[in-house]
């Protein structure tokens, strides 16, 4: 059996998936606090191949044949997108002159992979995360994403505006009239754990490490910026490189399975040949 | 294998409707009280797809939890109103009025289709329209009348002179005698994200009956002291061309960007079909 029928295939596979994920990447290059994400393509697990035989040995009463198996090498069989990680380097900021818009800026953070999100709730009431400052007011008075999503303060309650103006100080208090509102920042250890979940929302991965209050953590700092958002991460122009090169490794797959048919072709037409 | 053109085709649609709204503030660039409204993007689902079941292939190397998660594309969040004041021209016009404070409306009244409505601006072009009886109307450039404290603002015949004063009120020359005869009824916006652009310069309240609030909580009369006009001034439009100019190029850059997209998930179709 030709064996690389497969692997070819499942290279055509894994990199139409990887242009799946560069294509949501370009489609959100303008999306405030967008993190992009990044395929990663991993090898089949190996396989052992063996060869199967029968050796035979004499003996006083004849020939005794017994099965043998010699081990022949491993095999890769073809590659799959193994998962795709989210990158959560902060993007350039962008002033937008809007009262409702924020933009968190990481400060030091302990670990190498934590990472800080405004904190929110959404449809069925449980806690969300995201980078995407881009609030608005709703129809009664609450601070919401754009999607009507809760924003929380620091006691995990909905923020009241109460369509009042408001300003948010850099240590990301909200003057509300005369009520000091602190938002809710939470602070993830190790970002990896975070999903993404719809909507810019971030939802903690089972068995990740819990999100801390970033302001009971000393060693964490954290600045707001009113009327400014975090741009999206996305490099349009390395995701368009990488699209290309998805797109010849594609095609490169593709010729080795068309390579394979026409061995297929000989093996049909050629070796029954009579004349 | 369509997954890649759908996310593209989506967020091209809406970065069109992007366009459309950037393309309305240029067109009002010039328009007195016009308030630039602006809009960002937000991602759209993600799926969960759980690739492959075997412990083995996914216990090794991996940094996020099991599955991978594939997005589909991008769309409009909501549009915000930039309240901020636009810069005042001085047009030397006795009847032109710019509204210093932020929020605050002039009331119009307007008739369509037989019913009688207030709304509200902040285009202080004013004008005086002879009305059936002989006595003059304050109007706006569309003739609709201004709303003043004791209804639509009419002055009676024989002034020589109308001028509005810093407070918005109505002074009116007859004889060489200077009075006020009428005052006009600013109201503030409380929660201006509320109001509805209705054309014509206009802003009217939408239907609340839904909402945790009253017309009282959304509009509000300003007293008489807390007016603040500047009269033969006019306020521009807080529409900033540059800052609009370039949102248009970056918004057709990545409508080009997610065309790339669709033209080349084309070429991969392509390639499957020319595997035979």
């Amino acid at each position: 059996m030709l064996r690389g029928y497969y692997t070819a295939a499942s290279g055509m596979m894994a990199q139409q998936r990887r242009q799946d994920t560069l294509a949501n990447n370009i489609a959100n290059a303008q999306t405030p606090g967008y993190k992009q994400d990044q395929a990663t393509i991993r090898a089949f697990p190996e396989l052992l191949i063996q060869r199967m035989e029968s050796g035979s040995t004499k003996t006083s009463s004849g020939q005794l044949n017994f099965p043998m198996q010699n081990t022949i090498g491993s095999i890769n069989t073809g590659a799959y997108v193994q998962e795709t990680i989210p990158d959560f380097t902060e993007g350039s900021l962008k002033e937008t002159g809007t009262a409702t818009d924020m933009a968190l800026i990481n400060g030091v953070l302990p670990d190498e992979e934590g990472g800080l999100f405004f904190t929110v709730q959404n449809g069925d009431g449980e806690e969300r995360y995201t980078r995407n400052g881009n609030f608005t007011v709703d129809g009664e008075g609450f601070l919401t994403t754009n999607q009507g999503y809760y924003v929380l303060d620091n006691a995990g309650n909905p923020i009241e505006t109460d369509g009042e103006t408001f300003t948010v100080s850099e240590d990301g208090v909200l003057q509300i009239g005369e009520q000091a509102v602190p938002l809710a920042i939470g602070y993830s250890p190790n970002v990896n754990d975070m999903v993404k979940d719809d909507e810019d929302l971030f939802a903690l991965g089972e068995d990740g490490v819990a999100i801390e209050n970033a302001r009971d953590n000393a060693n964490v700092t954290f600045s707001i910026q009113q009327k400014y958002l975090e741009n999206s991460n996305v490099d349009a122009v390395q995701a368009m490189t990488d699209m290309m090169q998805a797109y010849r490794s594609f095609e490169t797959n593709q010729k080795v399975l068309q390579a394979y048919d026409q061995s297929m072709d000989k093996a049909v037409n050629q070796i029954a040949r009579l004349t | 294998m369509n997954r890649m053109s759908v996310q593209a085709a989506v967020t091209m649609g809406q970065l069109q409707s992007k366009l459309d709204l950037v393309g309305h503030n240029i067109a009002n660039v010039d328009t007195t009280g016009y308030k630039n409204r602006s809009a960002e993007f937000s991602s759209l689902l993600f799926q969960q797809v759980d690739n492959l079941n075997d412990e083995e292939a996914n216990a090794e190397g991996r940094l996020t939890p099991d599955g991978i998660r594939l997005g589909s594309g991008a769309k409009l969040g909501s549009t915000n109103v930039n309240l901020a004041l636009g810069s005042i021209k001085q047009t030397d016009r006795g009847l032109d009025i710019a509204l210093l404070q932020d929020n605050q409306l002039l009331q119009v009244a307007v008739t369509e289709n037989g019913a009688t409505e207030t709304r509200y601006t902040r285009d202080g072009t004013l004008y005086l329209n002879p009305t059936e009886d002989g006595q003059l109307a304050l109007t706006t450039s569309d003739g609709n009348s201004v709303i003043g404290e004791n209804g639509p603002i009419v002055i009676a015949d024989g002034a020589e002179d109308v001028s509005i004063s810093e407070n918005g009120a109505i002074q009116v020359t007859r004889n060489g005698v200077v009075q006020n005869e009428a005052q006009l009824a600013i109201v503030e916006a409380i929660r201006p994200q509320f109001l509805e652009s209705v054309g014509n310069n206009l802003f009217r309240l939408p239907d609340i009956t839904d909402e945790a609030y009253v017309a009282d909580d959304i509009i509000q009369g300003v007293a008489f002291n807390d007016i603040e006009l500047q009269s033969g001034a006019l306020e521009s439009s807080n529409v900033d061309l540059a800052t609009q100019m370039t949102e248009m190029m970056q918004t057709q850059r990545a409508y080009q960007f997610n065309s790339r997209t669709i033209s080349m998930s084309d070429q991969m179709s392509g390639l499957i079909n020319q595997i035979r």
